[in-house]
Parts: structure tokens; C-alpha cells; sequence
């Protein structure tokens, strides 16, 4: 038996022999007591120790965590039973009693029990809330040694033979040996009960490790009535391998397994229903001791000589592979899947891969071709082996692949649309091979590559422990290699620019030509990755979901609460898949790193759409921008003035800065902006600066040096106010104010001085009257030589009246975007001036293409000629020679009966001539434009040899169709289209009273309707609603177009004003719409003193309902007529009488004349109109012949 | 045998030219070329040329070597392009009677001949090629102008037999499955969507190829798409504007101002031709038609 390379070590500790080992239920934790009486809480997913205890005298060997409270309880070879708070660190209580070594101590699951095992042959159980023993049993090995023979006892046998030791304190016997299970030949050392089933499992010193099975308790309701129990408990198998003493067994919590521990050094797995061994692990040096599982998830630890390891028995993450929207990805049931994300619906499993590998390995991975909808699995088992399988086109359940491929190889990946890679890592080589499985070609990757990732098209990724090297298939040629170690996984963005290569702990962002764009370490695992569609990098560790931007700038999005497998990111989504395989969406808030994207992309709308719509701060942001050298950014962020300063002080912006120091106004602030005003030469915020900071000297010196006499004077008053002598004169001096220098000397009685500057600045007069006031004469005092007044230097610009010219402060885009935001009105002015500027560029561009196709046209007109030659040329060539076939265009043709798909074929005349038999259509020149557009939509244009003219291919509606006898062509503006939008441009034209364009539209309307098809019965009749519906609009804005173009100057032309504007009220329109005609028409006949005919139209307004607006008005109108209701002007309008509207001469037609319709429109005309082109639609000839208009054939759905 | 073989140093040059990438072909680092390969190169590099429009240059070039079939080939070709045609139909017929075994002079003056109209002529030519790609994909063309897909179908099915990884059989392979449709469209998407995923084989040619296949497929959005980012990249490639023209008329908008645009690069351009002519037919058979009363 090999070694397993499925063990999955996940934690491994250095310590001395571990003796017992405890998963906590729910944290990374596990406890383990040592040989040498320490025992350790290690946290085995960060791999650090947590804790140590140690009051134990000598080996601990029994640990146990309790299942919810912060205790766990220890039992060492000191005889005693300890139980610890591990919050509080410490230990609670010693429970003493046992007379020998403790050997195993547990709670028990739901009462305040703990149960302990000792070499004293006792079992105990204790109380651990009152601290007191409960019971203990001695009779253990009593029994043992009495009853060798039978390997069970009866209940009953139990009954008779009641030892007095197992008698309580009140003599009960409520604890009975049930079983005695004897088969082992030596020292049993470990035993476990199977969590469901009735199994026992041992461990012993012979090597062995044997399964017994009971059969069990009361077996019937009348056993069970009576207290009868036919139990009964036997040696089921026995499993061999370990060779030396097994030392600790266990059933795996949901798999048919058995894991066992021996001092041979080896951990075995064994299979629960066929006993024999499934995969074994082998330390060097370690025996093994003691193993355990987790009580919820897939791991095992096992303790050995020299510390414990935590591992896994297979690998859960789920194999999977993402194409555009859906996500391929194998079930725990080894059942491939498939989830939609646009529809977030899982399908239906579509193939069953149960065969593939040994049952309990499952697959590692897939790899999805979409071109061939084929998947090829890997499996570790057996040394690694693919398969290649083609999905059914429907997921029909969990059905046995049928034509299956398969080979050797640990990695398998498309490469191609017909191309996959096969890796096997013991002969390193990589086979390219076909879809009928067969090798095209064989590379020999890099040394020591151990896995393979697609590449990019015709490329490959070999990775190494120290390398990924890119290669290209086809050219059989390395093209790029980085350097990043252990890298296990490689995620490709969706552009394909970018792939992120995970190892362990670190991320590492390479271009699709391997240049290093940035790498990231976590400490704790990172598991998975995918990419947002903005090129952010989306990742998950143990337990968070984090990004990381090109760049490198990366932070958590959220926690998790368990590990799961990503695989894409679609706006504020994050699909994974969880350890079960199962599809899960969780929700994210891409705030933060799409701020972050739009900083580094300098996309300074988006951030500021986002600081608007979310509320994006904090600390870290703030930081971020700071380091990344953003502070004006940042600066929008903060509230908190004194990082407002801050900030304001590292971008410059004095401004905020020096609201902020107000409002902080605290000496430490104001000297900082000084400096900072200073550095920027904004002189009026120094002087503000030193003024509150009471700095006189320099404030003084700032005067001087801006040249602003005035206000030096002023310091100058001020100091001697203050009586600052120096400080007076300092400013005497600035100022050259000799007078004020020698009357502050005399103050101070400094008269030698004061004499010297008086004779020094000539002033003799002030120089006698010292030497007077000091009783000397001239002869008594020597001078040293004098040189003439001192001179301050001038400032020969008055700088003090303004700030020298600062650079304007640096505003980005995006501060300038926020600024906008305040007056939005102001935006909105700009945008709008932006706006007809660009109007008027295009107008000025349409005017240029228009000249421009003037110019082109005469020589235009030569091309022309020859190309059509050539066509002729070609066409005769076609008719000529039996090799060439009839183009499509001609099939569509021989295909349809309808006149839209004559058009796109290019057949106008036999287009005509249906429309004529169809509807009666003579007039064409206003279908040109319709003709025109479907023909030019008729086909497309791919360009192939140089020097021939591209290929051309014809765009059909029927694109399943390969039958070229029922190919027929697309025609654009479907029904669909034309209802809802080209109607709706009519409504809107209704509605904002554009008469002119509204008939236009509804005509246009009219023509495409009728050179059309429709896919349905369904659809013919919304044709004609529509037709209608057209029909009626037309009418009715012709009749306002007309009342619109009269005079009403003349009797007559108020008149047929009048009437006009009663019959515009009878086409059937929208009621909105009916309401605006009568609105017009009531108040025309209103303002007319037609009081009968506006109550009438009124009525009309107030019986259809809607806007209340209008009601109201029509309410009021009403009233008034009613109390004269009589027409001023008699107008030909019976409001009573049923009618229609000639759609030429708009009089009425009433019920009973004669009259004649258009074969398309079905517009009534009086009958002197028949004959004539239809006033509507501008094409049929009213009152002719027609078959009827065909835009559907039942035969070709 | 095909002197592309994927084995071979001319390989890269080779695809680049075939997937439209004609710049890089000119641009393409040939000096350590081994002497054979110097003149493939080099006719390469000219048709690339001529490809861009650069008949005049090539002309110029080839001048004073027509002694070499292949470069005289080469100039049959650029007449042709630069209209010179009466001279290139002589020149392509005389290299096709002397050499006709030289696989340029098959390829280049069955072109010429097919651009003229001489289907059968270059039909004939080319059928004398040894496993030569360029004439099988020619060859493919032909048959489809004249809407023989059942020809140009087996053709194709031949080469596979020989050349299932070429690119240039999968590049006829497609256009071939453009005429038959249905699964064939999504074949022919796929195959165009790798040329075009791929960085050393994008070009307007294949995104032309994938959105063209997206228009059959009645994907119209993916087709704007791919139009829309092409075109900002290759603002006057005529077929580019063709395409996007019949795109804009299929999806219900504008296409006036991209018309224009068509005219001025490429004035000839088959889509402008065909609405002439249709123009004129739709005013001829209107003119049959009048009401009885005109009004």
C-alpha cells in the first residue's frame, strides 16, 4: 500500500509525544496534552499556539472540550481530573479520587457529566457543576478476568450475576455490563462507538483492529413493554495491516471509513463495509498514539512522538469551470452540474461520473470547451486520470456518459476549440491531443513542472515549485517565465490581460505575458480567486472574502463563516461554491474597492458618484488616500477638524486649512499653517497667523519685508503700548525712524546711546539737549568715527497689497466636480451651453458630409457604371456556366410568397407586383427608403483572399435552418419594434402637439407594416390594430393640419374652421389623445358662442375620464353652456349621427352614402375618389382590386 | 508538401498575414530567415503591402525583378489592385502558362483571374497545387462566389484530412459554414472568436469574422459590441463600416452618416454599389405603377 497523496496535512506542531488530542466543536482550536504534562491550545488554521497549561504532574492523556461551554476537562497520570476555563486561563477545579493514571476524561453531551477511565479499573462519573462524584464502577475487571469463554452476556446472565461493587450507595445496580467483546489476543487500547450505526471499533496491542457490530436494546414494542432486551454484541471482521501495536480507532463521522493509529507509525484508512485497507500514511520516525476527528468538519488529527498533525482525507473543493454565464462544477454525488448566473437557477444533474477514479476520491478538476459543450474531469486516483465527455444537449439526470475518453495524466485543459492538454508527471511530458483523444503533439515541459494551466489561446502554463513559464503550443517555444513559488492555482481575468497565480499564501497579479504586476502574502490561506469585471481581483481566504486591485492595494470585503470556493463576482454578487458543492450567492459591498479602482484609474465622475450614493468612510480610507497621495481626496471625506487641518496642510489647501485652525484655534495649529502659508508665499495668511499667535517680532519682520510702512508704524505703537523696548526698537530700526530710536533710549536711560544715534543721524539739536539733560559737554565724550545714517533696506514692491502670485491651489478634477455639485444649477448651465455646442457641431459636420457627397458625386457617377458592368459580368457568368449555383438571395425568392422577402432579395419588380395584388399599391416612390433598408440589411460583408472582393453571406431570420430550400431572409423593424417604439414616437408627437412629424411617423409606420413579415396568426392581427391605429392618427392630424393652414377671417373659413375641429374629435384615438381634440374643439366653439356644440364636446371630455386638470376646465364650460345652450354659427357636425370622415375631402360620410375604401389602409373615401392614391399611406390606389396584404406563411414556422 | 508547416520558421509570419495582422507581417523580423525562405518572406511582406493599400510602393519595389516568377506574381497582383487591369490579366495569364507549378504564381494569378472574372481559368490554375493551403482556401472562395457551398464544402472536408490545424483551413471551414448556417454560424463564431480573443492574431479581419458570425446568429448586441470597439481601433477599415452599416439598418437605427464615411474610404465598396443599382431598379419598376386618377 502507498502512501496516499490525498492526505491533506493542514497543521503540523513540534512538541514532545502527544498523548490526547480535542477539536473544539466550532473554533480553529484544538487542545492536545503532552507526555510531558504541558497541555497546549493551538489554533491549527493560523498555526499559532494560543495557550499553555501546565499543573499537571507528569503525562496528560485525556483531554475533552466541553460542547458549549469555555471549559475542557484534562485527566493526567498524577490520578487527577482537571477542569479549565480557557478564558479566564486557568484552572477551575482538581477532581480527585482515582487511584491509578487517568486515562481518558469526557463530558458528556447534554448532562453536567464527565466521564473518566483510570488504570485503577474504575470508571467514574462526576458531577463538574457541584464538583462531586457521582458513581464509579469497579467491576470491570472482575469481569474479565471470570468470563473469558462467551463473547457476550445476556442481559438477564448481567442480572443474576450483580456484583456488589456495582452497587450504589443505596444498592442499586443502574449500571450494568452489557457486553464483554473479546477477541483481541492482547491490550486493547482504544475503542469508539460508530455515531449512528450499532458498530464498535477497537484498537489493541495485537496489531489489530477489529469491528463488531450489536444488535440492540429492546428489538420489539413488547419487549420494550415488558423490559425485555435481546442483546446480543459480535466480532463482525477484523482489519490487518498495522504492524506493530494500533493504538487509537476511530469511525469517520459520514463516510463508510475506518481510521486507525498504531506505534508502526502509519495511519490507515480502511473501507467500513469491505475491511480492507483504502490508503495508509507512514511518518519516518513517529509512532503514533491517538487520533480524532472534528465533530462537524472533514478533519482528523492525529498525535505522535513528536507533536500532532491536522489533516484532511480528501480534498473538498469542488471541481468546477465558468464559461460566460454558467458554472460547471461536480457534485459530492460526483454528478456534473450546471448554474446559470444570470437566472441563478441550478440545473438538473447532466451526467453521472460515478466510474471516473476510485468512490472515495473525488474529482479535481474540470475543464469546460464550449465550442464541442464537452468537459474534461481529472481524477487523482490511480496515479491520475482524465476523462474527456460530451454534456447532453439537455440535462436530463444523473445519466452514465457514453462516449468517454479517458488516459493517464494529472492535469488535463483545453487549449483550444479542438485541442486539449494532457500532463503526466511521471515521464514530465505533455501530450497535445485531438478530440478523438489521439496525441497531435508532445512537449516536454520544464523540469520538475507539476501541474499545467490553460495559457491564454494555444498556450499553456507549466508550473514548477519555483517557476510559471508560458509556452506557446503551436510554436513549440517558451515565450515568457516568473518567478513566484508554489503557485497551486491560476485565475485568468475575464478580458484574458490579466492571471492571478495563487500559492499558499500569496497572490500574485502577472499580465498575460507573465510581467509581475504586483503580489500580495496573507498568513492565513488563500483558497480561491476570480475577477471582477472591472479587472479587480476578487479572492477568498479561510475566512474572508478580500480584493486586491491591479496594483496590489488590497482589504477584506467581508468574513466568512465557512470556506468557499469562488468563482464569480457579478456586481454587488459573489458565487462560491461551499465544501458540499453547492452553488452560493453571497452578497458583497463593492464600495470600497471600486472607489479605490476609480482613484487608481483617476475616474474622479465615478468616486464621485460613489462618495454621493454610498456612505463610504472611515478611517482606512482615509489613510489610504493619504498614502497614496490623494489628500485632497481624503480632505472630502473628514469631519474631524484637526484631521481636516491635517490634511489640508499636506495638499496646500490653505483655505480649509485656515477654517479648520479657526475652529481649533489653538497656538500649536496656527504655527503650523504659518509655516505652510509662509512656504507658499501667502503673506495675508502669515500676517493673520503671527497676529493670532501674538508674534510681534515676526510679525514686524513680515511688514518689512511686504514694504507695508503703515502697519509697521502701527507695530511700532504697539510695542511701546507694550512697553517692549526691544521690540520698539526693533520696529525704530525698520522703520528708520531715528526720533522714535533716541526717545526710546532716553526712556530706558540709555543716554550714550541715545546721544550716539542723535549725532550719528545729524541731529545735532537732540544731541545738545542730551548732553544737556546728561550735565556733559561735547569735549567730554569720544567718538568712534561715524559713517553716515543707518539705511534700511526698501522693499521696491508694495507686496503687502496683495499675495505674491500663488499657484492656483491644487483643485483636481474631482474637487472641481464636487465644487459643481454645490451649484448644481450651475452644472446644468454648462451642460446644457455643452450641449448646443454640440449641436452645432454636428450641424456644421452633417453640412461638411453633405458637401463633401456633392463633390464625390461626379466622379462618383464612373464607379458607379463600372461596378454595375461587373455585375452584369457576373450575373452572366452565373447564367452562363453550369458550375456556378443560384445565390441565396435568389432562393429567398423562390422561398416566399411575401413582398418583404422579395425586397431583401433584391427582386423589386416581384415585390411590386405582389404589393399591386396585394393591396393595390401603384404608387412606390414614398416605399423607396423601406425597399432600400432591408435590402441593405440583407447581407454581410467578410472580407477574405487580398485582392477579391469580400465574401458576401446572407442574414437570415430562420438562423437554425440549414435546409437551404427554407432559408428566409431577416427583414428589420419587426412588429415588436414598431409597437413600441416607432408608435410610441407617434403618441409623443401627438402629445407635444408636432402634428407635421406625428403624420410623418404614423405613415412611415404605415410602410414598414406593410412590407413586413410576422412569425404568427397572433401577430397578423396586431398588424392590423396597427395599420388601424395608423390609420386613424393620420387622419385625424391631417384634418388639425388643415383647420390649422384656414383663415377664419371669412364666415365660411370659421365654418369649416369649426367643423374641422368637430370632426378631428371622431378618429378613434388614444382616449389621452380624444381628450385633447375635444379640449381644442370646446374651446374653439366656446370662444365662437357655439354653446351647444362645446357642451356637447364637454360632455364628451367628462364622460371619458382622466387628467383632472382638463376635467375641471370642461366642468366649468359645461356649466356655463347649459345655460344658453345654442350654436352661434350653424356648423355641418351632428353630434348625434353616425359617420366617417372622407380621408380626402374630411366631410362626412354618413351611414348609407356611398362610399369606397383603400384595398391597405381600409381610410373611406367619397366615391369620387376611387381611383385616386390613398391620402393615408401614400401607395394604394383607393377602391382597387386587392387579394389582401400577406405577411405571414404558416409553412415557414 | 505545405511549406507552413508548424514546424517551420515562416509559421509566424505565416498566421500573421492570414489573420489580417498586415502591419506585423511588414513589420516582421526576417534577416535570420534561412535562404529558402527569404522569397516566401518577402512575397509575405509585399502582399501585406498591397493588403494596406501600398499597391504603388510594391510596384515600385518588384520593378527590376520580374525574372523571379513569385515577385512577378506579386506584381500581377498589385496591378490589379491599383487598376491597372488589362496588364495584370496579361502578366497573370503568361506566369500561369510558364510556371505553373510555382505555388505564388498559382495563388496570386488565380486571383487576379478570379478578380477579372475567369472563374474557370482560375480554377484551373490552382487545381495544379501540391498541398499548397493558400490555394485550397482560394479555391474554397471561388466555389462560394459562385454559391457553389456543396464544392467549396468538400474542398474543405479534403484539406482537413491533411491540415486539420492550419489556420487557414479553419478560416475557409468558416466561411464555408457562413453560407450553410444554422450550427454552422455558431462553428464559424467560435472559430473567429479565437483569431480575435487571441493578442497575436486579432485584427480587424477577425473581429469582421466573429461579429459577422454574431449577425447571423441574430446576436445583435454582441455584434454592436465588437463592431463598436473595432472601430474605434480601425476607423476606416471598409469592411468594418460595411458590416456596421448593416448592423445599424438590422438593429432600426441610423446608418446615414456611416454611408458617408464608406464613400469616402472606399468608394467601390460592393454594399455602396449594390444600393446604387438598386436605387436606379426601384425607380425603373416604380415608374410601371400609377393610379388610374391621378389626384
Amino acid at each position: 500500500m502507498q502512501s496516499s497523496p490525498n492526505m491533506l496535512t493542514k497543521f503540523e506542531s513540534k512538541s514532545s509525544r502527544a498523548k490526547g488530542i480535542a477539536f473544539h466543536p466550532n473554533r480553529p482550536w484544538i487542545l492536545v496534552s503532552l507526555h510531558s504534562s504541558t497541555i497546549q491550545l493551538w489554533d491549527y488554521r493560523m498555526g499559532t499556539l494560543i495557550d499553555r497549561f501546565e499543573e499537571h504532574d507528569g503525562p496528560v492523556r485525556g483531554i475533552d472540550f466541553h460542547p458549549t461551554q469555555p471549559l475542557f476537562v484534562s485527566g493526567g497520570d498524577d490520578y487527577k481530573i482537571k477542569v479549565w476555563n480557557y478564558q479566564t486561563r486557568r484552572c477551575l477545579f482538581t477532581l480527585n479520587g482515582h487511584l491509578d493514571y487517568v486515562r481518558t476524561v469526557f463530558f458528556h453531551p447534554e448532562l453536567p457529566w464527565i466521564l473518566s477511565a483510570s488504570d485503577d479499573q474504575t470508571i467514574r462519573i462526576w458531577n463538574w457543576q457541584n464538583r462531586s462524584l457521582i458513581r464509579s464502577y469497579w467491576d470491570i475487571s472482575g469481569l474479565r478476568k471470570k468470563h473469558s469463554a462467551p463473547t457476550s452476556v445476556s442481559f438477564e446472565d448481567q442480572m443474576a450475576r450483580a456484583n456488589p461493587n456495582q452497587a450504589d450507595m443505596f444498592g442499586n445496580t443502574d449500571a450494568i455490563v452489557k457486553f464483554v467483546l473479546e477477541g483481541h489476543d492482547r491490550g486493547v487500547n482504544w475503542v469508539s462507538f460508530h455515531p449512528t450505526l450499532p458498530l464498535i471499533v477497537s484498537a489493541g496491542d495485537d496489531r489489530l483492529i477489529k469491528l463488531w457490530r450489536m444488535s440492540g436494546g429492546f428489538t420489539t414494542p413488547e419487549d420494550r413493554s415488558k423490559g425485555v432486551s435481546h442483546t446480543k454484541a459480535w466480532e463482525v471482521d477484523t482489519c490487518r495491516g498495522h504492524f506493530q501495536n494500533a493504538s487509537a480507532c476511530l469511525f469517520h463521522p459520514h463516510q463508510d471509513l475506518i481510521l486507525s493509529v498504531g506505534e508502526d507509525k502509519t495511519i490507515r484508512v480502511w473501507d467500513l463495509n469491505k475491511r480492507t485497507s483504502v490508503q495508509s500514511f507512514k511518518r519516518d520516525l513517529d509512532r503514533f498514539w491517538v487520533i480524532a476527528a472534528h465533530p462537524k468538519m472533514n478533519l482528523f488529527a492525529a498525535g505522535h512522538d513528536t507533536g500532532v498533525m491536522v489533516f484532511k482525507l480528501e480534498r473538498e473543493r469542488p471541481a468546477s469551470a465558468v464559461y460566460q454565464n454558467q458554472l460547471f462544477y461536480i457534485t459530492k454525488e460526483k454528478h456534473v452540474k450546471s448554474y446559470d448566473f444570470g437566472k441563478n437557477v441550478e440545473s438538473p444533474p447532466m451526467l453521472s461520473l460515478r466510474k471516473l477514479g476510485s468512490p472515495w476520491v473525488p474529482p479535481r478538476t474540470i475543464s469546460y470547451n464550449p465550442a464541442e459543450r464537452a468537459i474534461l474531469v481529472t481524477s487523482p486516483s490511480d496515479g491520475g486520470t482524465y476523462e474527456l465527455i460530451n454534456l447532453p444537449r439537455d440535462a436530463t439526470g444523473a445519466v452514465e456518459p457514453t462516449d468517454v475518453k479517458r488516459g493517464q495524466a494529472t492535469s488535463a485543459v483545453f487549449v483550444a476549440r479542438n485541442r486539449f492538454a494532457v500532463f503526466n508527471p511521471a515521464s514530465q511530458q505533455v501530450d497535445i491531443k485531438d478530440l478523438s483523444n489521439s496525441t497531435t503533439k508532445t512537449i516536454k515541459p520544464p523540469a520538475g513542472t507539476t501541474d499545467i494551466y490553460f495559457g491564454g489561446t494555444g498556450c499553456l502554463l507549466f508550473i514548477t515549485p519555483t517557476t510559471v513559464a508560458l509556452f506557446d503550443i503551436q510554436q513549440k517555444k517558451q515565450l515568457a517565465e516568473v518567478t513566484v513559488s508554489g503557485v497551486k492555482y491560476v485565475v485568468w481575468s475575464n478580458d484574458g490581460l490579466y492571471c492571478a497565480l495563487l500559492s499558499k499564501h500569496n497572490v500574485t497579479i502577472v499580465t498575460k505575458t507573465l510581467e509581475q504586476v504586483s503580489t500580495l502574502h496573507e498568513t492565513i490561506r488563500i483558497k480561491s480567486a476570480t475577477w471582477d469585471d472591472s479587472g479587480v481581483l476578487i479572492y477568498s481566504t479561510l475566512n474572508h472574502v478580500k480584493y486586491s486591485l491591479l496594483n496590489g492595494d488590497n482589504g477584506i470585503i467581508r468574513t466568512l463563516d465557512q470556506t468557499v470556493y469562488l468563482v464569480r463576482v457579478k456586481g454587488r454578487s459573489v458565487y462560491c461554491l461551499d465544501r458540499n458543492a453547492q452553488p452560493r450567492t453571497l452578497e458583497i459591498d463593492p464600495t470600497e474597492y471600486r472607489f479605490k479602482l476609480s482613484l487608481v484609474k483617476r475616474n474622479y465622475d465615478e468616486m464621485l458618484q460613489i462618495i454621493k450614493t454610498s456612505s463610504l468612510v472611515g478611517q482606512s480610507i482615509i489613510s489610504y488616500l493619504q498614502k497614496k497621495g490623494y489628500p485632497e481626496i481624503a480632505l472630502q471625506f473628514v469631519q474631524d477638524p484637526q484631521t481636516r487641518f491635517d490634511l489640508a496642510l499636506e495638499c496646500g489647501n490653505l483655505e480649509v486649512a485656515v477654517e479648520m485652525a479657526r475652529e481649533l484655534d489653538r497656538p500649536n495649529y496656527w504655527s503650523r499653517l504659518s509655516a505652510e502659508a509662509l512656504a507658499h508665499g501667502n503673506h495675508q495668511t502669515v500676517e493673520m497667523t503671527y497676529q493670532k499667535q501674538r508674534n510681534f517680532d515676526k510679525l514686524s519682520f513680515l511688514y518689512l519685508t511686504t514694504g507695508d510702512q503703515e502697519k509697521l508704524s502701527r507695530m511700532a505703537k504697539i510695542a511701546e503700548h507694550r512697553g517692549d523696548f526691544t521690540s520698539r526698537f526693533q520696529n525704530a530700526i525698520y522703520r528708520g525712524d531715528v526720533e522714535d530710536r533716541i526717545q526710546m533710549f532716553k526712556e530706558v536711560d540709555q543716554y550714550p546711546l541715545a546721544y550716539l544715534a542723535a549725532k550719528a543721524n545729524g541731529l545735532t539739536e537732540e544731541a545738545e539737549s542730551i548732553l544737556e539733560a546728561c550735565g556733559l559737554t561735547e569735549d567730554q565724550i569720544t567718538l568712534p568715527s561715524l559713517e553716515g545714517s543707518l539705511q534700511v533696506p526698501r522693499p521696491i514692491v508694495p507686496t503687502f497689497k496683495s499675495n505674491w502670485p500663488v499657484k492656483a491651489a491644487g483643485h483636481s478634477s474631482f474637487e472641481k466636480a464636487l465644487l459643481g455639485e454645490v451649484g448644481a444649477a450651475d452644472e446644468e448651465a454648462g451642460a446644457d451651453a455643452f450641449e448646443v455646442e454640440e449641436d452645432d457641431e454636428e450641424a456644421v459636420l452633417a453640412k461638411d458630409t453633405l458637401d463633401d457627397e456633392e463633390e464625390d458625386a461626379s466622379g462618383w457617377d464612373m464607379g458607379d457604371d463600372i461596378n454595375v458592368e461587373e455585375e452584369v459580368d457576373f450575373v452572366n457568368v452565373e447564367s452562363t456556366e453550369a458550375g456556378a449555383g443560384s445565390s441565396e438571395a435568389d432562393i429567398w425568392a423562390r422561398n416566399s410568397p411575401l413582398a418583404a422577402d422579395h425586397v431583401a432579395a433584391g427582386s423589386f419588380e416581384t415585390a411590386m407586383q405582389l404589393l399591386n395584388r396585394q393591396v393595390g399599391a401603384v404608387q412606390f416612390a414614398p416605399l423607396k427608403d423601406r425597399f432600400l433598408e432591408i435590402f441593405k440589411a440583407s447581407k454581410t460583408y467578410l472580407p477574405a483572399s487580398v485582392g477579391l472582393p469580400p465574401l458576401v453571406n446572407y442574414v437570415r431570420r430562420t438562423t437554425e435552418e440549414e435546409d437551404i430550400r427554407k432559408v428566409l431572409p431577416f427583414i428589420p423593424r419587426d412588429l415588436e419594434t414598431i409597437a413600441s417604439v416607432d408608435l410610441q414616437e407617434g403618441y409623443a408627437a401627438m402629445r407635444s402637439n408636432k402634428l407635421e412629424d406625428g403624420v410623418k411617423t404614423f405613415k412611415r409606420i404605415l410602410h414598414n407594416v406593410l412590407v413586413n413579415t410576422v412569425s404568427s396568426e397572433a401577430e397578423v392581427e396586431e398588424a392590423k390594430k396597427i395599420i388601424s391605429t395608423a390609420r386613424e392618427y393620420v387622419l385625424a392630424m391631417s384634418i388639425e393640419l388643415e383647420r390649422r393652414k384656414l383663415s377664419t377671417d371669412t364666415p365660411e373659413g370659421l365654418k369649416r374652421s369649426l367643423e374641422l375641429s368637430a370632426y378631428f374629435t371622431i378618429p378613434k384615438l388614444e382616449v389621452a389623445h380624444r381628450q385633447l381634440a375635444l379640449m381644442a374643439a370646446m374651446k374653439l366653439a366656446f370662444a365662437n358662442k357655439n354653446y351647444n356644440s362645446a357642451l356637447g364636446f364637454a360632455s364628451r371630455m367628462l364622460a371619458n375620464g382622466g387628467s383632472a386638470k382638463l376635467l375641471e376646465q370642461a366642468r366649468k364650460i359645461k356649466a356655463q353652456c347649459e345655460r344658453n345652450p345654442s350654436d352661434q354659427i350653424e356648423v355641418d357636425f351632428d353630434p348625434f349621427a353616425e359617420f366617417d370622415i372622407c380621408a380626402a375631402s374630411h366631410t362626412p360620410i354618413f351611414s348609407g352614402s356611398p362610399f369606397v375604401t383603400d384595398p391597405f389602409t381600409g381610410a373611406k373615401y367619397h366615391e369620387q375618389y376611387k381611383g385616386s392614391v390613398d391620402r393615408i399611406a401614400d401607395v394604394t390606389e383607393i377602391g382597387a382590386p386587392a387579394s389582401g396584404l400577406r405577411l405571414f406563411v404558416p409553412s415557414q414556422y | 508538401m505545405d511549406p507552413f508547416s508548424a514546424e517551420g520558421e515562416l509559421l509566424n509570419i505565416h498566421n500573421a498575414f492570414h489573420s489580417g495582422q498586415y502591419q506585423n507581417v511588414i513589420d516582421f523580423e526576417t534577416a535570420a530567415f534561412s535562404p529558402e525562405n527569404q522569397l516566401p518572406a518577402r512575397v509575405l511582406k509585399l502582399r501585406s503591402q498591397i493588403a494596406l493599400g501600398q499597391s504603388g510602393e510594391v510596384l515600385a519595389a518588384v520593378a527590376s525583378e520580374e525574372d523571379t516568377p513569385d515577385l512577378a506574381a506579386t506584381k500581377a497582383l498589385a496591378q490589379q489592385v491599383a487598376g491597372k487591369t488589362d496588364a495584370a490579366l496579361q502578366l497573370a495569364q503568361d506566369l500561369a502558362e510558364n510556371y505553373p507549378d510555382n505555388a505564388t504564381v498559382q495563388v496570386l494569378a488565380a486571383t487576379v483571374l478570379q478578380a477579372q472574372g475567369h472563374n474557370e481559368e482560375a480554377i484551373t490554375v490552382l487545381s495544379k497545387h501540391q498541398g499548397n493551403l493558400e490555394a485550397v482556401s482560394l479555391i474554397v472562395q471561388i466555389h462560394l462566389q459562385q454559391n457553389r457551398s456543396d464544392l467549396a464544402l468538400k474542398e474543405v472536408q479534403a484539406a482537413k484530412r491533411w491540415a486539420q490545424d492550419s489556420l487557414l483551413v479553419n478560416i475557409a471551414e468558416s466561411w464555408v459554414g457562413l453560407r450553410v448556417g444554422g450550427d454552422k454560424y455558431q462553428s464559424a463564431f467560435y472559430v473567429y472568436e479565437e483569431l480575435a480573443f487571441g493578442p497575436s492574431t486579432s485584427a480587424p479581419l477577425s473581429i469582421v469574422g466573429q461579429a459577422v458570425a454574431e449577425l447571423h446568429l441574430g446576436r445583435l448586441p454582441e455584434a454592436e459590441a465588437a463592431l463598436t470597439a473595432a472601430l474605434e481601433k480601425y476607423p476606416t477599415d471598409a469592411e468594418l463600416i460595411a458590416n456596421t452599416i448593416v448592423l445599424n439598418v438590422l438593429a432600426g437605427k441610423p446608418s446615414a452618416d456611416l454611408e458617408s464615411l464608406l464613400q469616402q474610404t472606399e468608394p467601390s465598396h460592393a454594399l455602396l454599389a449594390d444600393i446604387q443599382e438598386k436605387s436606379a431598379l426601384f425607380d425603373t419598376a416604380a415608374s410601371k405603377y400609377s393610379p388610374k386618377v391621378s389626384s
